[in-house]
């Protein structure tokens, strides 16, 4: 087996539009959620949402969208793009400058790229609804390749001329990390050397109301405490949009050219829970399952973890569950609770983006060491005892960081990420 | 013929063709909303330049303002691809309510074809009949010129025209001394291969003035050429994209007006181009049915 390492970020999210930007939000804790205002219907609980700066996706014809200069993309990709497939775009190119891809590497037979996404479901009904009214003969020619899970994939494949393995993963709020933890066996198994992975939502009325309607969303209409993971009195989750890019890249390959490598990815783990359409498991045995898989493939000792970045959305039961996990993995053996945060707390949940995000979240702690804190927390759930919570982001570089993500269907996915040391 | 589809062009018509005209430029919605209004159909060309240079990629516009641009193909020299030809369907549909089958989208190449075939179908007129695509196996069974002096590689023959390309592959004989060390494709060659479209032309289509007979491959010459100016000098990758049209055809002389251009941009012009032509022997070629059916006849007995 050949190791991974992370080469390559790209951002479009809530808390920054660029590495720096996003070192400096879980530096000093600045979260990225915004008043929303539901255009159809003002009346509607949802308040907040993450809000993706310099970008404007508002309506349905991208020609109408804006988003920073530099990405200067052609009608003919942007045609086909749903918002989040923008987002992907930009993030996309980003990481490969990021990574210093030339452009043989990126087209090339050894080069893949994975992505997640649920789909564009305001595409999806926009464009149905004109041909609907229109005719099927008028609907827009673009309407499914925009719309559907799997225009992330349809779209950045044809846009960057991938040559090697492309799919999409789609297991709502894990599937970024089941694309990360595929994209690590392709590499680590040499049938790849490199895969540019990135998860993205939309992030607007269609892809967060409908979440009001499971009564999943908080009713807070306070940007600055709406989403407050391990608080004793969360609500809900605070939605957002946007896109992160992770490039992952077989050692000795990135070593062969030079690239500045982040950190290593050193595996995952998966499990299900069996249990229920949309409700965690209360005691987070999926999970718990998950990060023992993960541990077991990787070698590492759970004592060797030093932090955990959390899935924790702010949903009542699903942190509950989730610190039962941790506690079943951390603690049952006399052992010490690693720090632990959910970054959430700043971002929002950004579901089919929410893996990757922190993925690069952990990667970018791991090589600028910080463990960025859990944010907005006024009386910690007394649930969280045993856990070492931290509250504020520290300067103490993490050696060795496990990353979270659960999904509805019980889907759940862990991933180890280890400080890079040049053999 | 007005378009029986235009109907009272209310505010909100008006407010609906604007809205979707909005990334055309206001002269292609003034001359729609012409159509529209009046069903005056003489602006229409411009609504589908309009239309088309909407959908184009920055660099690809200018182009459709050269002097020449009814001869731009759409896939080769403008860059629009079967998606892209469905949404400047769809705005033309609805910008000047028309309906366009699938069908009739396969045998449009170039702008000028789309702009005859959108006049025949607000005019209600029949549309231009299909072109016939000649490829370059075929070309050498027709001609009677080959190697190595044979310009023609692809060719598309319309009723009243005929295209073709050639691209200049540097490894032409005469290339060698034309000119030492600085090949250039010769202007009287581009001539012999307007001659040659010419030929091909006569050979392939079947006008109404030849009464049913057949030119004869081996008794056709060329005889004059007038007002011939050469505007671009060709060189080895070049593609020639080849056009003539027949202006008098009258047995045994056919007069075309001929043109040569390079994606786009004017490469040699002649206003005469002049072949004489004779037609192959009916009697023989009747000689050889009767003979073909004799046989036939003959064979059925010997099967009987």
């Amino acid at each position: 087996m050949r190791n991974v390492v992370v080469t390559g970020l790209g951002f479009a999210t809530s808390i920054g539009n660029n590495a720096s930007a996003v070192l400096d939000s879980l530096q000093n804790l600045k979260h990225g959620i915004a008043p929303f205002v539901d255009a159809i219907d003002p009346s509607n609980p949802v308040h907040v949402a993450g809000n993706i700066q310099d970008f404007n996706t508002t309506g349905y014809d991208p020609e109408d969208w804006t988003y920073p200069e530099e990405y200067n993309i052609r009608r003919e990709v942007l045609r086909g793009l749903s918002p989040h497939g923008l987002y992907a775009l930009c993030a996309t190119k980003q990481a490969i400058a990021d990574a210093s891809l030339t452009e043989d590497l990126l087209s090339n037979p050894s080069t893949g790229l994975y992505t997640a996404s649920a789909g564009s479901a305001g595409c999806l009904s926009h464009h149905m609804e004109r041909m609907n009214e229109r005719g099927v003969l008028r609907c827009y020619p673009l309407a499914i390749v925009a719309s559907i899970a799997g225009t992330l994939t349809f779209n950045l494949v044809a846009a960057l001329k991938i040559l090697g393995s492309s799919c999409g993963f789609v297991s709502a709020c894990a599937s970024s990390g089941h694309a990360l933890g595929y994209a690590f066996d392709e590499i680590a198994t040499g049938r790849q050397d490199r895969i540019i992975v990135v998860g993205a939502e939309d992030g607007n009325r269609e892809s967060i109301i409908p979440f009001a309607g499971m009564r999943a969303l908080t009713s807070s209409k306070d940007p600055n405490t709406a989403s407050r993971p391990f608080d004793k009195n969360r609500d809900g989750f605070v939605c957002t949009g946007g896109a992160t890019t992770l490039i992952l890249e077989d050692e000795s390959s990135a070593q062969a050219r030079g690239a500045r490598i982040y950190a290593r990815f050193n595996g995952w783990g998966q499990a299900s829970d069996g249990y229920n359409v949309a409700i965690s498991h209360p005691e987070g045995d999926g999970l718990a399952r998950a990060i023992n898989l993960a541990l077991k493939a990787t070698g590492i000792n759970a004592q060797d973890i030093d932090y955990v970045n959390a899935h924790a959305t702010s949903t009542s039961i699903g942190d509950t569950s989730e610190m039962r996990a941790l506690k079943s993995v951390f603690l049952n053996n006399g052992g010490a609770s690693p720090a632990i945060s959910s970054t959430k707390a700043l971002t929002g949940h950004g579901l089919s983006l929410a893996s990757a995000m922190e993925a690069a979240f952990c990667t970018l702690s791991i090589h600028h060491g910080i463990m960025p804190g859990s944010a907005h927390i006024e009386t910690l759930d007394p649930e969280a005892e045993g856990l070492n919570i931290i509250q504020e982001t520290r300067p103490e570089a993490p050696k060795t960081v496990l990353s979270n993500s659960s999904g509805f269907g019980g889907a759940n996915v862990a991933l180890i990420f280890s400080k890079y040391s040049n053999p | 013929m007005v378009n029986p589809e235009l109907k009272s062009f209310t505010e909100s018509d008006e407010e609906a063709l604007k809205n979707s005209l909005k990334r055309c430029s206001p002269e292609t919605f003034e001359a729609a909303a012409l159509y529209r209004k009046t069903g005056d159909s003489s602006k229409v060309p411009e609504v589908v330049l309009g239309i088309v240079e909407r959908f184009l990629e920055p660099e690809a516009r200018p182009r459709l303002h050269q002097s020449n641009a009814d001869k731009l193909r759409l896939i080769e020299d403008l860059g629009i691809d079967s998606l892209t030809m469905v949404e400047i369907v769809i705005l033309t549909e609805e910008t000047l309510c028309l309906t366009i089958d699938n069908e009739e989208l396969k045998d449009l190449r170039t702008l000028e074809d789309v702009k005859v075939f959108v006049d025949c179908k607000i005019k209600g007129l029949p549309l231009p009949t299909k072109p016939t695509h000649v490829d370059v196996e075929e070309i050498y069974s027709l001609m009677p010129h080959g190697h190595p002096f044979l310009f023609l590689q692809s060719a598309t023959l319309r009723n009243n025209e005929a295209s073709a390309t050639y691209e200049i592959s540097g490894t032409e004989f005469f290339l060698e001394g034309h000119f030492r060390e600085n090949p250039v494709f010769p202007a009287s060659v581009m001539l012999e291969a307007l001659g040659q479209l010419a030929v091909l032309y006569l050979l392939k289509t079947e006008r109404p003035e030849f009464e049913g007979n057949a030119v004869d491959k081996n008794k056709i010459y060329f005889t004059s050429c007038d007002g011939v100016r050469a505007h671009r000098i060709c060189k080895p990758k070049d593609v020639l994209t080849l056009n003539v049209k027949p202006k008098r055809i009258k047995h045994p002389i056919a007069t075309f007006e001929g043109q040569v251009s390079v994606s786009g941009e004017k490469a040699a012009f002649a206003e005469e181009i002049t072949l004489t032509f004779d037609f192959k022997k009916r009697d023989t070629k009747t000689a050889t049915q009767t003979t073909a059916k004799q046989g036939a006849e003959q064979l059925l007995v010997d099967q009987d």
